[in-house]
């Protein structure tokens, strides 16, 4: 009898854990039902606010930090951010929204799964919200950034305001001078610093050890913002959508787009791009810059600051010498300049856990007070007389407390939406010429914004394209890349266009077209 | 476990119309072995809950799965799904890309692991021996991210030593990471350097159970070292090769998604696309969870038609099956 009265008692917890796991099971699998607002529980109002946003650091903030008890106490709400790394976030949210623990506040892209899911109910429709006039902060500075966020004329999300244009060439100014170039003006220009960069010996040293363009393998497939993306648009291909007599028009079935093929093309077959350029990871784009292997990064403006602090750590002395930042060239057939959307992602509200309108109306009310002046200092800039003070309108950053302030930037500041402007302080420039450095920079978002060319079908979903868009572009951006490394040629790049029309890209054309006509 | 397979077969096997298994069968059946049924029960529950139910969600293959509709709110939609991946014209790509990286798996991996058992079994030096095998592991707990990083960092165009000593050895400037040509080799290399040594495990645990004194008695009848390894050594683990080479097919078509994702790149693409990578592009990155899970399964019955054929042909031949 002793041996099995001692043996009851595991077997019972076994027996009963086992069952607790199913019935937890069982439950959660017929959750995705809900969230029709019919609960009397979902009803309340709401006490606490999770989100989900991305970091860049190595580390995301820690749980309840500074930033978050002060913006809990502004908003009234206590905050729980469920932080991912960048890297990550795409798939992750894919995941999230496929389970059952969904946040109130998402950081979404207008990817397909958010598409479709949106269109399917799952995320609240905020347009009219928007524009009641309840919510000031929200309310877009730029409606055309606006409509862009939206998809197919219906917002779900309070956009993240960036800069229209931060594209730019980077060029190695000391290089420049040593060879006596003026800074490229035209793509031709370019064309001729890049041979220059790479034949005749920019640095001095006697050696061939130089090249022009620095690309690293770009993560995202066509239209994403690629050194390619760049120079094709340049050359008047569009910006990923053209519109050519009332119809929405790939840009890669233009001819200017094949002339900036080859033009890229031309480029690495002649070794005037970094040899690695397929495969070289992104994240060490600086250092072939720095140590003067290459000459010429075509990227967002803010890499020029950025490179500058590198060689002053370097070469203190003369960090300055180091760093031409131009413009948007001309191309053979008119000037166009390459513009962001406007935005990086949104802000979007998951009706399963938002579940009523005066919840929601919270949400917003929320999202509102994230975007005051006060709330915004926190998120971009951190704690006033902590981790910075301010002088004559600048932010002057506490050295001691440099971790705060990294994590700050780094990861709060991704829940600054700013889209009724940036009214947190700016860094203040170290030196004159960092202010130069910036107003430049300003002069030249100016310039350029002036020729910038839009994707004319941003705001547009063609259902074809939500279904396998990502494989049509990877077959382009692929073929591309192909192309350009000579492994193809022009006849087995139109096979693959001419693949991509048959794939679905006629449909995608055909739905684009209609939505375009539509909604006018 | 023995005896319940007997006391089954005692009561329902041979003859089911002498002796019936009734419920009063079951139920002493039961009250007999209720310990050793209560300690399966762990086993049971991890089975249900991760192997089983998560089966139900399979369904979402004949659905168009929308994750904010729920399984069940989404539309039936038969089977497109899987019409649409046979008919893709991407499939004859995946399909000989798959194969022809799980077959240099399966003729060029699978037989150097037993090549690597016997020499480390000819090793007469026990420390050299046991040294050698510790070294050998050792890869095999690298996570794969760092395998290809190594790669990158050996076949680096322009710095990488492999990369300056392989084009100098061929007069070529080939750059490794990008030539479509050189992905299977590399792949292949990158398997043999990590879990050949990993791999030799079970040969040599079975080698270890060889009678040693059939190798005495050939010694004296005068048979060299290569004979006994043909005709004592061999003969003795077949049946241990048999049935992994078994399983190793069922797998063949699981060539490891990791190694081949980040060894992708745009240039190489054409050669690396396989079932594995594909399901993650479609299913994860672009959110076609249905599509994928469609593929999936395809996949998954494949591998499972391979199993009880090798099985089969196994049998045939008058050796054993695993089953």
């Amino acid at each position: 009898m002793t041996p099995r009265k001692r043996l009851r008692a595991p077997l019972a917890i076994l027996t009963v854990t086992g069952l607790a796991l199913t019935a937890a099971c069982t439950s959660g699998g017929d959750d995705p039902d809900g969230g029709d607002g019919g609960d009397s529980a979902g009803g309340d109002a709401l006490s606490s606010l999770s989100i989900m946003a991305p970091y860049f650091a190595a580390v995301p903030p820690e749980e309840d930090d500074l930033i978050d008890q002060a913006l809990s106490e502004l908003t009234g709400v206590d905050l729980t951010v469920q932080w991912v790394p960048n890297t990550d976030y795409g798939e992750r949210t894919n995941v999230v929204l496929a389970g059952d623990d969904i946040p109130d506040v998402m950081v979404m892209g207008k990817t397909p799964a958010f598409v479709q899911t949106a269109e399917a109910g799952g995320f609240w429709e905020l347009t009219d919200y928007l524009n009641s006039g309840d919510y000031p902060n929200l309310v877009s500075e730029n409606p055309e950034v606006q409509e862009a966020t939206s998809v197919n004329g219906h917002v779900y999300g309070v956009y993240r305001a960036r800069d229209v244009i931060r594209h730019c060439i980077i060029l190695r100014a000391d290089w420049l001078e040593n060879l006596g170039l003026e800074q490229p003006e035209t793509v031709e220009e370019l064309y001729e610093v890049a041979r220059a960069f790479t034949e005749d010996d920019p640095d001095g040293n006697g050696a061939d050890d130089t090249y022009g363009f620095i690309n690293p393998a770009w993560p995202g497939s066509i239209g994403s913002g690629s050194p390619y993306d760049a120079i094709e648009l340049w050359h008047g291909a569009g910006n990923v959508w053209l519109e050519d007599g009332g119809e929405l028009v790939p840009s890669f079935t233009t001819d200017e787009w094949m002339e900036a093929v080859e033009y890229e093309r031309d480029l690495v077959q002649n070794g005037y791009t970094n040899p690695d350029y397929a495969t070289m990871d992104p994240a060490t784009w600086n250092e072939p810059f720095l140590n003067g292997e290459g000459g010429i990064i075509v990227d967002v403006q803010s890499r020029a600051p950025q490179l500058v602090e590198l060689f002053r750590e370097q070469d203190p002395e003369n960090a300055e010498n180091y760093v031409a930042l131009v413009g948007q060239p001309e191309g053979p057939h008119g000037t166009f300049a390459m513009p962001t959307a406007g935005y990086s992602n949104f802000l979007a509200i998951p009706r399963s856990s938002v579940e009523t309108e005066e919840q929601l109306e919270q949400v917003l009310q929320v999202l509102n007070d994230m975007n005051s002046t006060e709330a915004q200092i926190l998120l971009n800039n951190g704690i006033e007389g902590d981790n910075f003070t301010v002088e004559d309108g600048y932010a002057v950053y506490n050295e001691d407390r440099q971790d705060f302030t990294d994590q700050v930037s780094g990861a709060w500041a991704q829940l600054g939406t700013n889209v009724a402007g940036y009214d947190a302080y700016s860094t203040q420039p170290a030196t004159p010429y960092d202010e130069e450095l910036a107003q430049l920079r300003l002069d030249l978002q100016a310039e350029d914004l002036e020729n910038a060319v839009f994707n004319p079908a941003a705001s547009l979903a063609s259902e074809t394209y939500q279904s396998s868009g990502t494989q049509l572009d990877t077959l382009i951006s692929d073929a591309r890349l192909q192309f350009v490394a000579g492994q193809i040629d022009e006849a087995g790049l139109q096979d693959v266009i001419d693949r991509w029309h048959s794939q679905g890209g006629d449909q995608v054309i055909a739905e684009l077209n209609e939505l375009y006509s539509e909604l006018g | 476990m023995a005896t319940l397979i007997e006391a089954e077969a005692a009561s329902g096997g041979a003859d089911i119309t002498q002796r019936p298994l009734n419920r009063r069968n079951v139920r002493e059946t039961i009250v007999r072995y209720r310990w050793l049924l209560l300690l399966m029960l762990p086993g049971i529950t991890y089975f249900v809950l991760f192997r089983f139910w998560p089966m139900y969600g399979a369904q979402i293959a004949w659905r168009d799965y929308i994750p904010f509709l729920g399984i069940e709110g989404s539309e039936w939609v038969g089977w497109k799904h899987f019409e649409d991946f046979f008919t893709n014209p991407d499939f004859p790509r995946l399909l000989g890309n798959t194969l022809i990286l799980a077959a240099l798996s399966l003729f060029i991996a699978f037989p150097l692991t037993i090549v690597m058992a016997l020499l480390l079994n000819e090793l007469r030096l026990n420390i050299l021996k046991r040294t050698v095998q510790t070294l050998v592991y050792v890869p095999h707990f690298l996570s794969w991210t760092v395998v290809v990083s190594l790669t990158g960092l050996l076949f680096a165009i322009g710095n990488g030593p492999l990369w300056t000593g392989v084009n100098d050895l061929l007069g070529t400037d080939i750059n490794f990471l990008t030539d479509p040509a050189w992905f299977r080799p590399l792949i292949v290399l990158q398997d043999v350097w990590k879990n050949t040594g990993w791999g030799t495990i079970i040969f040599l645990a079975a080698l270890a159970s060889v009678d040693q004194e059939q190798y005495e008695a050939a010694i004296i009848d005068g048979a060299g070292r290569w004979q006994r390894v043909w005709h004592i050594t061999l003969p003795s683990i077949r049946s241990t090769i048999i049935v992994l080479l078994i399983l190793q097919t069922g797998q063949i078509l699981n060539t490891g998604f990791e190694q081949i994702y980040l060894m992708s790149n745009p240039l190489n693409r054409t050669v690396a696309d396989v079932f594995d990578t594909y399901v993650y592009f479609v299913g994860i990155q672009q959110g076609s969870y249905s599509y994928a899970t469609a593929v999936g399964l395809a996949k998954a019955i494949v591998g499972v038609i391979l199993i009880f054929g090798t099985n089969w042909i196994a049998k045939r031949f008058n050796q054993q099956g695993i089953f």
